[in-house]
């Protein structure tokens, strides 16, 4: 800032007589300054009311700036990224579910009027290839630059063209074979078998990778998010301080020089950035929680419930491969009771988890009504998500979820209780037909699933919705105070000025 | 006077959200420039001591891999000899950065660290001896004596929850085990059967793997609990060592002459934080 290197004109300037400040000009009866480029009354005024424009400046830049992140931030955790990380939670889940319908297609043989039936299974496994199309275009675009993700995805892609191949080539052997429904042939098994391979040794966990990796950029974007935001209320805050001092100091200056008791358009200039500094910083905290709430209370839980989902999904084709593949269905049984301790573990008082599949599925009957003070520990996906709790709503929705989830797991027991006496067609019965069997009740399941899922979106959606509703106008707002700033400290300052012409 | 007054206060009005911010931040390995790695010392084909300071096996090589995907030359990774019990303390009171030690991922011990990968996922077996041909799958292990390591659980997991009468031996490690094994004293032993082939690579003529898996133990790499950034690098090293084939390459040079059922594609990761 240029020093104004005037010398005080003795009577040209008002000054407070015997001025024993530590702003005082020299003694009057020095003639000349003892510092000669010590700016004059017309130079401090200069001086500072310069420097209040420039912070109202710096003011108008910091907030600015805040502005833009906060709508860089709502952008991409509530639009761009965020979203897209919910469409590729869905690909696990649209995979798992292809694998889980076609296991039922075969499964139901030549037998068409058995429960939803083989036709209903056909078609749920077309829409769910339709899902996992759009998946993974979702998935490719979030993976666009990171050459490994890239290659995730292709591998996806091609996997899936290969998991069709086998499974049409299954169906066609089946179909010529016109069983009724139960195990189908050991050609049938066999083509499945290294299909449901496929989609389980490679396809799922490429598929589970990249929503876990998509969801790390989401995780990595909101904490630079915030990080940045915080510096930014940091900012504000700081020109805000600096231009009420400035503010005060220039109207104590104009009391002491000018003998002005008040000066009106400073002082409204003063109250106003009081106003708009305290009202910026509120309003940018109030984004910066609305942001975390829409990403932990909202995107984070969706995830996990979707995982949840499809790991459920999982769960169920395995029932119908452990009932079609009788060699194998130890390992089948294994996988649905990993599966379902990924969904809901239980850590009982006395530490003893359960290492058995009627031991889980008893621990988790015995969990249900007190799913609220669970105690022992409740992990999982699900688990976590009902221990951490949440409003009226998602504690009812929790508390469905885990008494439809108990439901199945004992429909589960049930059905492999009937086919371990022999009776094959009774177990694939109970399996798919009627109000108790294993499809119906996982079906009520999955529904509290998806109402919990959709309580947990929706408080993403309003968040998101505040936070817009909270930065709209405040663009037009800033420029108009901070111009009105301006216009204010010229207007203090400049009748003061004009005195010394 | 007050102007200087009022410039410091805007600075540290700026500064002070900045500190805060830094102070919460953990070290994390994606900064490191040296890294300590626990891994096992008494481990054949996973992690094995074979000098003062050095080590061979799996679980080193994909240590190794994974230093270099984060940036860590292989003379500034140091290898510390950690036992299962003390996987997850190394870790909680920062005396190694990462572990790789034929450590389990477990719902009970995500809630104290985080884990990368699993980097494979190994599935309980059962070795016998090679002329053994009457057990070929875990029924057949009724009325025979089985060994398993001290603090482990596998013995448990056959005859409790599997229901299956073997009578249950127990020693202080899966080496004496193996031992018993190779002289007769029991009929077989049974953990996951990445440590099964170890021992087979290291006398193929002696011992048979039956071959029956049951149950899953994902192979994790632990990293501290607040590193998620760091899990999270981990994880793309992972997916990056299969996808350029290096993972394929390692499991065959370590346990490719065992017969084992080697999976080959990239498993499924638990997810990190």
């Amino acid at each position: 800032m240029r020093a104004v290197a005037t010398t005080d004109r003795a009577g040209t300037g008002p000054r407070r007589a015997g001025g024993a400040s530590e702003e005082a000009p020299p003694a009057p009866r020095r003639r000349r300054p003892r510092w000669p480029r010590r700016p004059g009354t017309r130079g401090r005024l200069r001086l500072l009311a310069a420097l209040a424009l420039a912070l109202v400046a710096a003011l108008f830049a910091a907030t600015h700036l805040a502005l833009e992140r906060a709508r860089d931030g709502l952008d991409v955790i509530g639009h761009g990224e965020g979203r897209k990380v919910v469409a590729t939670a869905d690909l696990y889940f649209a995979l798992s579910d292809m694998d889980a319908q076609m296991a039922n297609v075969l499964l139901l043989g030549a037998e068409h009027d058995l429960g939803a039936g083989r036709d209903a299974a056909l078609e749920r496994y077309g829409d769910r290839r339709a899902d996992a199309n759009r998946a993974l275009l979702h998935a490719a675009q979030l993976a666009a630059g990171d050459p490994v993700e890239e290659q995730n995805v292709w591998a996806v892609m091609d996997g899936m063209n290969t998991y069709e191949r086998l499974v049409a080539e299954a169906r066609l052997l089946n179909d010529a074979d016109d069983d009724p429904a139960g195990p189908p042939s050991q050609d049938v098994i066999e083509r499945y078998r290294e299909a449901a391979d496929l989609m389980r040794r490679d396809l799922l966990p490429k598929a589970y990778n990249l929503t876990l990796d998509s969801g790390a950029t989401v995780r990595s974007t909101y904490e630079e998010n915030s990080a940045a935001a915080t510096a930014g209320i940091g900012l504000v805050a700081a020109a805000a301080a600096a231009l009420v001092a400035v503010l005060v100091v220039l109207q104590l200056f104009l009391r002491r020089r000018f003998r002005r008791r008040h000066n009106i358009p400073l002082a409204l200039a003063t109250a106003g950035v009081l106003v708009l500094g305290l009202a910026a910083v509120a309003m940018l905290q109030r984004q910066s929680e609305l942001l975390r709430s829409a990403k932990e209370d909202g995107l984070e839980s969706v995830l996990a419930l979707s995982r949840a989902r499809a790991i459920s999904t999982g769960m169920n084709a395995d029932q119908s491969r452990w009932l079609m593949d009788p060699e194998h269905a130890a390992t089948y049984e294994q996988n649905f009771l990993e599966d379902a301790q990924t969904v809901v573990f239980l850590v009982p008082e006395d530490g003893d988890v359960p290492g058995n599949l009627r031991g889980y599925t008893t621990e988790v009957t015995a969990a249900v009504p007190r799913h609220d003070d669970y105690p022992g520990r409740m992990l999982g996906l699900l688990g976590e998500e009902i221990a951490t709790g949440g409003g009226e709503a998602e504690t009812r929705a929790q508390q469905r979820t885990l008494r439809t989830f108990a439901a199945f797991l004992r429909a589960d027991e049930r059905m492999r209780d009937i086919a371990r006496e022999g009776d094959t067609a009774a177990a694939v019965d109970a399996h798919i037909t009627g109000p108790d069997s294993v499809e119906a009740v996982f079906a009520d399941y999955e529904e509290a699933l998806i109402d919990l899922t959709d309580l947990h979106l929706t408080t993403f959606d309003s968040s998101v919705d505040q936070a817009e509703d909270h930065l709209a106008g405040w663009n037009a707002g800033v420029i108009a105070a901070c111009g009105a700033f301006a216009l204010l400290i010229a207007a203090g300052v400049r009748p003061r000025l004009a005195e010394y012409r | 006077m007050r102007l200087r007054h009022l410039a410091c206060a805007a600075v540290l009005a700026v500064a002070l959200p900045a500190c805060a911010v830094t102070a919460g931040e953990h070290a994390s390995i994606l900064d490191a420039q040296t890294l300590r790695i626990g891994v096992k010392g008494d481990q054949p084909g996973l992690g094995l001591r074979t000098g003062v300071d050095t080590y061979a096996g799996f679980d080193v090589d994909v240590a190794y891999y994974i230093a270099g995907e984060l940036g860590v030359a292989r003379e500034d990774v140091e290898f510390v000899q950690v036992t299962s019990e003390e996987r997850e303390d190394v870790l909680i009171d920062d005396e190694v950065d990462l572990v790789l030690a034929t450590y389990s991922i477990t719902q009970l011990r995500k809630t104290v660290v985080n884990f990368g990968g699993p980097y494979y996922v190994a599935r309980q077996d059962i070795l016998v001896r090679a002329d053994n041909t009457d057990i070929q799958g875990v029924e057949d292990l009724a009325g025979r004596k089985l060994c398993q390591g001290a603090g482990s659980n596998s013995a448990n997991r056959i005859i409790e929850e599997r229901g299956i009468d073997a009578q249950r031996v127990e020693r202080a490690t899966y080496s004496e085990c193996i031992d018993l094994l190779a002289v007769g004293v029991v009929d077989a032993v049974s953990t996951d059967d990445l440590i099964l082939a170890g021992y087979l690579a290291e006398a193929p003529s002696a011992f048979r793997l039956v071959g029956e898996p049951f149950t899953s133990e994902k192979y994790g790499i632990g990293v501290a609990k607040e590193d998620v950034a760091g899990c999270e690098a981990v994880n793309r090293a992972v997916t990056q060592m299969y996808q350029d084939g290096t993972a394929s390459r390692l499991l065959d040079k370590w346990f490719g002459d065992t017969g084992l059922d080697l999976v080959r594609t990239v498993p499924q990761f638990e997810g990190c934080g």
